[in-house]
């Protein structure tokens, strides 16, 4: 009997860390104290965070502005040695930085970049050959492959500083993946793209995991992203884990209402659609309504009965709707 | 040792690439140096010693200092502290990479071009001034000056590179950093030779890294220290080098558990 073997390609255990940051008080009298009587406040970015992600897997890492993402992340890779808790990263402690898990790993942030300012993407890509160690072969063959699912050909020799945001963006992934890593770490990657670009990095994404069987974990405030990259999804709250499952478990669970939508054939009484949910819009013949999930086939009943139905239509949550209410309205 | 060397390459590249900020860099290193000229030209005057030093040997002194200045004190300690402030840092830190090694490929780059147009320079000086020049005939002394030049550069790498890893511990570790390379550079005796301080003073230095920089090298090629005290001195010299290696790398060790990788 042929057996397959799953093993974990990251694992947090307990993960915590504090941060010491110095307290400035209002006004320029609070500047002069603080010259001479400093004050600092702990905070505890990431709270016991504890999940495990393997080897294949494509998961989304969800939370509000500071909540905690980033700093895990950091951890994962291995920038931050973390306050108390543990983590392993395919078999290594990763903050002990072994160029054994360097060579496997590739962390992308949206907002930085190791690409040479000055000179053109391909330098940076010579130099990551040789800083992984890559034959001219293993270089060749990545760098081509890269370089078509990216559409770089055209700007391969042009200084980085003169690449668009979206050319840049693509160039950075190609620096990153150039020695084909086992674990991979996108901090979001599609920030500050157009729609036509940040479709083309998605499908790569996709793409790349589909291929290598990398492990990837993903952050995002780009809900589009999670939703068409990411069946199972992490989400934290101010440093503590709120969920890790399925999105579509996630989405059972928080949508707790569905959406009507009608159009109407004549005038019709905006006022009594109150009484069938919460009226999210009434206006130029149409109307949206939230109706509780229990009630939702008693209430297109009475619209269809009451109203001047010309058509009608049952919509699910939107998945940014359910994690801004999960963020409490972030 | 590839890595290091194809950074080396791109850093050469890169630096180049700059050529306003080159040629800037060099326009004030000069006007330096001519005014340092001038300064001990007028006290020279009429006499034929100064200090010990003869016109030929100040004039070459000053010279030594624009060669030196370009290789022992352009180093990265202002980047690294933005780097470090700033979290870019973080990208190198993640790579199978030493960066101190990689830091030092980069400065080494810089070094290379700024030596480079260091000697243009005296060339041009000394079509200026049309003095005469000291030109040791002693290729020991030649010799003894490149190991002490040598040394010198990568002590001033690792103490710089120390002092600027404050920056994982407080984000206002520039004004250190500037002190730092202020008194450095008098210390050194790159403003003027160290002859001039007084005794106490000038055994205080002795007692710290500072004058081999400048100083001691500048003294070897003038063949100011005869050759079996400058041996015994480039092993003295060798000593703070290793001390000096190895306070950068407990620093930089210190530091990466305090890193906060901010920004982002």
């Amino acid at each position: 009997m042929r057996k397959c073997l799953v093993t974990a390609a990251l694992t947090a255990d307990a993960l915590t860390k504090d941060y010491r940051s110095p307290i400035k008080e209002p006004g320029l009298m609070g500047g002069l104290r603080g010259l001479f009587d400093r004050r600092y406040k702990d905070t505890r970015a990431v709270d016991a965070v504890s999940f495990s992600i393997q080897e294949g897997e494509l998961v989304g890492f969800l939370g509000a502005n500071g909540a905690g993402k980033t700093t895990t992340l950091k951890m994962l890779a291995g920038l931050l040695t973390p306050t108390s808790g543990t983590a392993r990263a395919l078999g290594h402690v990763p903050w002990r930085r072994e160029a054994a898990f360097q060579r496997r790993l590739s962390l992308v942030m949206g907002q930085r970049t190791q690409l040479w300012w000055e000179l053109p993407a391909y330098e940076t890509f010579r130099l990551n050959k040789d800083i992984y160690g890559l034959s001219e072969q293993e270089f060749r063959a990545s760098l081509d492959e890269l370089v078509d699912m990216l559409d770089l050909g055209a700007h391969l020799s042009v200084p980085v500083k003169k690449l668009s945001l979206g050319e840049r963006m693509r160039a950075e992934l190609a620096a990153a993946l150039l020695h084909r890593p086992s674990l991979l770490l996108l901090d979001e990657p599609t920030i500050g793209l157009d729609v036509i670009m940040q479709k083309k990095v998605r499908e790569f994404v996709r793409g790349y995991n589909k291929r290598t069987g990398a492990a990837i974990l993903l952050t995002s405030h780009n809900m589009t992203d999670v939703v068409e990259l990411c069946r199972r999804v992490i989400v934290i709250e101010r440093g503590r884990l709120l969920y890790d499952g399925a999105l579509d478990a996630l989405v059972a669970r928080y949508a707790d209402h569905k959406i009507l939508r009608a159009r109407f054939s004549g005038p019709f009484d905006a006022a009594g659609l109150a009484a069938l949910g919460t009226v999210m819009s009434a206006e130029e013949g149409r109307a949206a309504l939230q109706v509780p999930r229990e009630r939702v086939a008693a209430s297109a009943a009475a619209l269809l009965r009451d109203f001047p139905v010309a058509d009608l239509d049952v919509e699910e949550v939107d998945i940014d709707d359910i994690v801004r209410r999960l963020f409490g309205g972030a | 040792m590839k890595k290091y060397l194809t950074a080396y390459s791109i850093a050469l590249q890169e630096t180049l690439q700059r050529r306003w900020t080159l040629l800037m860099d060099r326009v004030g290193g000069f006007a330096v140096v001519l005014s340092l000229y001038s300064f001990w030209n007028v006290l020279l005057g009429d006499k034929a010693t100064f200090l010990g030093y003869t016109r030929p040997e100040m004039l070459t002194y000053v010279l030594i200092i624009n060669v030196l200045r370009s290789f022992v004190f352009t180093g990265r300690g202002w980047l690294l502290v933005g780097e470090i402030s700033s979290g870019r840092v973080s990208s190198y830190l993640v790579r199978p990479l030493r960066y101190e090694g990689y830091a030092l490929a980069l400065d080494l780059a810089q070094k290379t071009v700024h030596v480079g147009s260091a000697f243009l320079e005296i060339g041009l000086l000394v079509l200026i001034v049309r003095g005469g020049v000291f030109v040791p005939r002693d290729p020991a002394a030649w010799a003894l000056f490149a190991l002490a030049a040598a040394m010198a550069s990568l002590i001033f790498f690792f103490l710089e590179f120390a002092v600027s890893t404050l920056a994982f511990w407080t984000s206002e570790s520039g004004g250190p950093l500037f002190c730092f390379e202020l008194f450095l550079q008098f210390a050194a005796g790159a403003f003027f030779p160290l002859d001039v301080l007084p005794e106490g003073l000038r055994r205080l230095l002795s007692a710290t890294p500072f004058p081999y920089m400048v100083y001691f090298p500048a003294r070897v090629l003038l063949q100011k220290i005869p050759p079996q005290e400058a041996v015994r001195m480039l092993a003295g010299e060798s000593a703070w080098l290793a001390a000096a290696a190895a306070v950068a790398a407990a620093a930089w060790n210190r530091g990466l558990l305090s890193y906060a990788a901010e920004g982002g």
